[in-house]
């Protein structure tokens, strides 16, 4: 379903991921671990299509769809989510009329009626109750004097309403006690199906203990340096980076 | 010297009640200033030529305008229709401890006490307020007993509905402890000028929560004041909200006269093409330990014009002094036009007092974050923009109030092209 | 505690001596024969004269301005001499030699030594004296780089078209009142012209000294940096302890071609009155450059002396890309009156500009930062970040902002910020606490506080900037 190849991209004019290929089947969750400054936070952004991140080589498909060809908007209703390692908050602008505009916005891509104010609130309820986050969350300004674990909370809120097909998750480990851990785990491990598929980039083994993964692979200068499954993961929180060589063994420390 | 003011000056000499000796001070300091002039830094951003060569014409008087609902609150209307003082005071049912009643009809007590407060909080440098002094007599005296708290909103209206002047005067007293809620609701855009200066006497411990919604529009000129002076350890929760018109401008000062004192003032402004609004607001620290915080932002449409000055003064005495104030502008197109200015004016050294402007376009991260949840560019460039202003209107204390007036301002905002 | 800094701030002004030297100096009183006398004097061509004239006409029509909060008794424009020059400057000196050995020891008495081989290296200076500039070093090692670094009266005779092209081009004669007045009697400044390409081998300097009684200064300075060449020009001002109030009243033109960088510095120590406010500089200066394309201009300032000041030196950023940059400390003793800030007028796209103004009250003096922010409508991009802050020392003293805003476009950003602060009794106890006299650590308060301004300006002029502010609060503290 997801087709990088060879890509290139580069931010003010540094290039940071340089001939990056992956490719994602349905249903399959993959792990994206490696060193700081390896380029896995812009992995997502270039793939969200952000302002300022050029690609200068190759390609990505989505769904048989040429993704770069697409805005930001764009590719979000074609089923890409990217559940951000630092949400923005958006005061005056309530979650509720904010994930209201996006559910819609989903909904009128596939051909479907807009939901009611009525059956959004519905909706919106389950989910909030799902990632345990207070109702009164709904209301507040979007992410608005959220403390970090309920931004990420927050986040796969949204990945529940939105059903995506592609799910990026961005250090949506970072930051978290055990407990919340818990809850972002399962909320994932609750979309789970044979037709999304999910991309988790993360630092550390630990958040893997939560949401087993199909595929591991390592991110090092802007490539894929290194893939396997599960296991891989394990063989790095027990030795480090350190088989990269002596630059990202530093890193670690 | 203007056409107008000099009518206007002519005039005010048959004008002749209990305040007659103060409205003869304010005259002659009228005749002393004269036509603010281009250097007036009163003036400097706000073109007074609407005004200037118009003739002074009373509004002729429509009796029953159509009065603004507010769903869900309870309020005690008072109605002023260009010009003209329409409701019946002696009808309305009163709570104990809320008196009112029109300056022609002021018994002696409380023309004493109107005379307490009549020109004697509203600082004397402004125009318009002195040619309010000399000419307003239709007006009214609120006044809560000590200790009341008085739970339905007392609402002022100003409707403009014809072509003329109109000059009106709100005095309000709220004695120790008291509570009061009141709102000064100006509509209509009819060829008119309004002039609508309220003065606020605030005793010690007192609590006044206020409204000022100026939604003059079109040739509906107004400019007016409220004028706040507090006791020890009052409090003030203030909102504005500025449409714009040919001229809109509005002075709010608010002094501190006891200490202990705490203002709250927040305002919203949201111009839409051709129009001009212009917010003058004073934050006046004459003794030691109060505070005071004001928010103001502003949505300057495509041909609009802004104008806001925001100062805040710090008297020798009024050590411990917190003071802040904040402004905080977007413009929607090159033909918007911001001219702001916060300014601090400091003669105490123990003192906190910080400002901020600023004139900013929508931050791009909160813009990629919403395109990134698929919502298209436009909207949410408008919940952005309009979000903006939100923020300040969840704010409002009274639920009621917040939900009459955010379809308004969603309503005139979605007119509002936002590039 | 407060007490104690309440306590005299006595300052000792080290500039104030005045030097006997023989002086040909005009009557008082202005009319248009001062100023053809005042060409003549200097031997002007015609189309001086003429700029003069003109410059003499136009300020006839103009008001004198009043700025509020800001009082002083007026200048009376007919009680002044527009023209002093000690008589050895007759025959203009050709080398140092020639100098008069007064002249010469007025600077050294200053720190200036003039005599090349004892300055620092990599300085050169012209220091000006009453109405004219009486020597400028290291000439010849300038021109082999093709900079040029003259009096001004003198570029008027050697440079007439880069004179008749530049000279009014950024500060018309008509723009305020002493820009005008500055246009028809201006005796003396320099003249800094960067070629294309050329970094200018060292800090260029400019020494005013005021020295007879009753003279108004008059200077005036004018830089041009060509494409992509880069200057850095200091300024320093002294004047000896009177009790008359003396005018000074100087216009600083800056042009910075596409790709150029002129970084502008100035210490201005004119004499500030006493305790009482008797006498004193008024300092009313014009200073203004043009950023083309890509062009930078750094206005620093460190102001201590002047009993009025009122200076807004500012940056026209006409170019795309171009930056302006305002640093500013301003301390202010005594009865003194500082109103200073900057003009940053956003006209070509993606300009951006820095206000840092730092502001410092004590005593009964009155100290604001007055600026202006403008965006056109064709400044896309653009953006300003300003901070002014206000230290205030005492509570006899006053501190103000007055920032004006003007945006007419929706992507340009502006952003400012002030506050206000006091030495606090805390922060006092702590330093003192740990071994530190009141004194010093007023002064490490004060330094701390001016630490981002003082990072802009040329090593040896920050060392001599933190010099005057230690003098300038010493016995402040018990």
């Amino acid at each position: 379903m997801l087709k990088i190849s060879n890509l290139h991209a580069s931010v003010e004019e540094k290039t940071i991921i340089k001939g990056l290929d992956l490719e994602i089947g349905p249903g399959e969750v993959h792990a994206i671990m490696g060193p700081n400054g390896a380029g896995k936070s812009t992995l997502g952004y270039v793939l969200s299509g952000r302002d300022g991140y050029e690609v200068s080589d190759g390609t990505v498909e989505l769904n048989g769809k040429d993704l770069l060809d697409l805005d930001v908007e764009e590719r979000a209703r074609e089923g890409l989510f990217l559940a951000f390692q630092y949400p923005v908050e958006i005061p005056g602008v309530s979650n509720m009329e904010f994930m209201k505009e996006s559910v819609n916005a989903m909904r009128e891509q596939r051909g479907e009626e807009p939901l009611t104010a009525a059956e959004f609130l519905k909706k919106a309820k389950e989910a909030c109750k799902q990632v345990q986050l207070p109702l009164d969350f709904l209301k507040r300004g979007v992410n608005e004097g959220f403390s970090g674990g309920e931004k990420k909370r927050n986040e796969i809120m949204q990945m529940i309403l939105l059903e995506p097909s592609l799910c990026i998750l961005d250090e949506s480990d970072s930051g978290l006690d055990v407990d919340a851990l818990q809850v972002v785990a399962d909320g994932v491990n609750s979309q789970r199906n044979d037709k999304r598929s999910f991309i988790v980039v993360t630092h550390y083994q630990r958040l893997l203990d939560y949401i087993k993964p199909d595929f591991v692979h390592i991110l090092a200068d802007g490539k894929i340096v290194k893939s396997g499954d599960a296991s891989l993961a394990l063989e790095v929180e027990k030795n480090g980076y350190a088989f990269l060589g002596k630059k990202y063994e530093e890193s670690e420390a | 010297m203007s056409q107008w003011l000099e009518q206007v000056i002519d005039n005010a000499q048959d004008v002749s009640d209990f305040l007659s000796s103060q409205r003869k001070k304010s005259l002659a300091a009228l005749q002393e200033q004269g036509w603010p002039g281009k250097r007036a830094e009163q003036w400097r951003f706000t073109p007074l030529t609407s005004v200037e060569k118009r003739k002074a014409i009373k509004a002729k008087v429509t009796d029953e305008p159509a009065v603004p609902q507010i769903d869900k609150l309870d309020t005690i209307d008072l109605v002023f229709a260009d010009g003209k003082l329409v409701t019946d005071i002696s009808e309305l049912s009163l709570p104990k401890g809320l008196k009112i009643k029109s300056l022609k009809k002021a018994g002696d007590d409380e023309q004493a006490a109107i005379k307490s407060i009549f020109a004697k909080i509203k600082p004397a440098r402004h125009t318009f307020g002195l040619v309010n002094d000399a000419v307003a007599k239709q007006g009214v005296f609120i006044d809560v007993a000590a200790g009341a708290k008085i739970k339905p909103v007392v609402r002022v209206l100003n409707l403009s509905t014809q072509t003329g002047d109109a000059h009106t005067r709100v005095l309000v007293r709220l004695g120790e402890a008291a509570k009061l809620t009141v709102m000064e609701h100006g509509e209509g855009s009819a060829d008119s000028l309004t002039t609508a200066f309220a003065e606020y006497s605030i005793a010690d411990h007192a609590h006044l929560e206020h409204y000022r919604f100026a939604l003059f529009t079109g040739k509906a000129k107004q400019i007016g004041g409220s004028h706040f002076k507090l006791g020890e350890e009052a409090s003030l929760n203030s909102t504005l909200v500025g449409y714009g018109s040919e001229l809109s401008r509005l002075d709010i000062d608010v002094w501190h006269a006891g200490e202990h004192a705490n203002a709250k003032m927040n305002a919203i402004y949201l111009l839409a093409e051709g129009e001009l609004f212009d917010l003058h607001t004073t934050l006046e620290h004459a003794v030691p330990n109060g505070t005071s915080e004001e928010n103001a932002r502003g949505i300057v449409g495509d041909g609009a014009r802004a104008v806001f000055n925001g100062r805040i003064h710090i008297h020798r005495d009024a050590q411990k002094t917190l003071a802040e104030l904040n402004n905080r502008n977007l413009l929607l197109s090159r033909r918007s036009l911001i001219n702001t200015k916060p300014e601090l004016e400091i003669y105490a050294d123990d003192v906190k007092c910080a400002h901020g402007a600023t004139v900013a376009e929508i931050d791009d991260t909160a813009l990629y974050y919403m395109l990134s949840r698929g919502i298209p560019r436009s909207k949410a460039l408008v919940m952005l923009n309009f979000g903006f202003i939100q923020e300040l209107v969840t704010q409002i204390p009274k639920e009621a109030i917040a939900d009459w007036l955010l379809p308004k301002l969603s309503e005139r905002f979605s007119q509002m092209e936002v590039k | 505690m407060s007490e104690q800094i309440d306590q005299a701030l006595s300052r000792k002004y080290d500039a104030g001596f005045y030097s006997e030297i023989e002086s040909e100096t005009f009557e008082n009183g202005l009319d248009e024969s001062v100023i053809r006398r005042i060409s003549e004097m200097k031997g002007e061509p015609e189309w001086m004269l003429e700029w003069r004239l003109k410059a003499y006409n136009a300020w006839l029509q103009m008001e004198e301005p009043e700025w509020a909060h800001v009082e002083y008794p007026k200048v009376d424009f007919q009680a002044i001499s527009y023209y002093s020059a000690p008589k050895s400057m007759k025959d203009k000196p050709k080398s140092l030699d020639e100098v008069d050995p007064e002249l010469l020891r007025t600077y050294e008495k200053l720190g200036i030594p003039l005599h090349e081989q004892e300055m620092l290296a990599g300085v050169a200076v012209d220091a000006v004296f009453d109405s004219v500039s009486v020597v400028t070093t290291f000439r010849e090692k300038l021109e082999d780089a093709g900079v040029i670094f003259c009096p001004i009266s003198e570029a008027v005779h050697k440079y007439p078209e880069l004179i008749k092209k530049y000279l009014g081009s950024v500060v018309p004669r008509t723009d305020n009142f002493y820009a005008a007045l500055n246009g028809a009697v201006f005796t003396d400044g320099s003249f800094v012209f960067i070629p294309k390409g050329v970094r200018c081998p060292m800090e260029l300097s400019t020494y005013f000294r005021i020295n007879e009684q009753n003279t108004g200064q008059f200077e005036r300075t004018l830089i041009v940096a060509e494409e992509g060449s880069y200057v850095s020009y200091l300024e320093g001002c002294t004047a000896p302890q009177r009790d008359e109030n003396q005018l000074h009243a100087a216009v600083v033109e800056l042009v910075a071609m596409d790709d150029a960088q002129i970084k502008y510095s100035t210490v201005q120590n004119w004499y500030p009155g006493d305790e009482d406010g008797k006498g004193g500089i008024y300092n009313f200066v014009t200073k203004r450059g043009i950023c083309h394309t890509n062009a930078k201009i750094s206005w620093t300032q460190v102001e201590t002396g002047s009993s009025v000041t009122w200076k807004y030196p500012s940056c026209v950023l006409k170019g795309d890309n171009s930056v302006g940059e305002f640093y500013s400390v301003a301390l202010t003793r005594g009865r003194q009156q500082a109103d200073t800030g900057t003009k940053m007028i956003h006209l070509g796209k993606n300009t951006r500009s820095t206000i840092i103004s730092k502001g410092i009250s004590a005593g009964k003096s009155n100290n604001a930062y007055r600026g202006l922010v403008q965006m056109g409508p064709r400044a896309d991009g653009a953006r300003n970040f300003t901070e002014c802050d206000s230290l205030l020392i005492g509570d006899q003293c006053g501190a103000h902002t007055f920032p004006y805003i003007e945006s007419r476009n929706p992507t340009a950003i502006v952003e400012h910020e002030a506050t206000t602060s006091k030495v606090s009794d805390e922060q006092l106890f702590l330093c003192q606490q740990r071994g530190l006299d009141a004194e010093k650590a007023v002064s490490m308060i004060v330094n701390g506080f001016c630490k981002e301004v003082f990072k802009e300006l040329p090593m040896e002029f920050a060392v001599e900037a933190g010099k005057l502010l230690e003098i300038s609060l010493e016995g402040s503290v018990g």
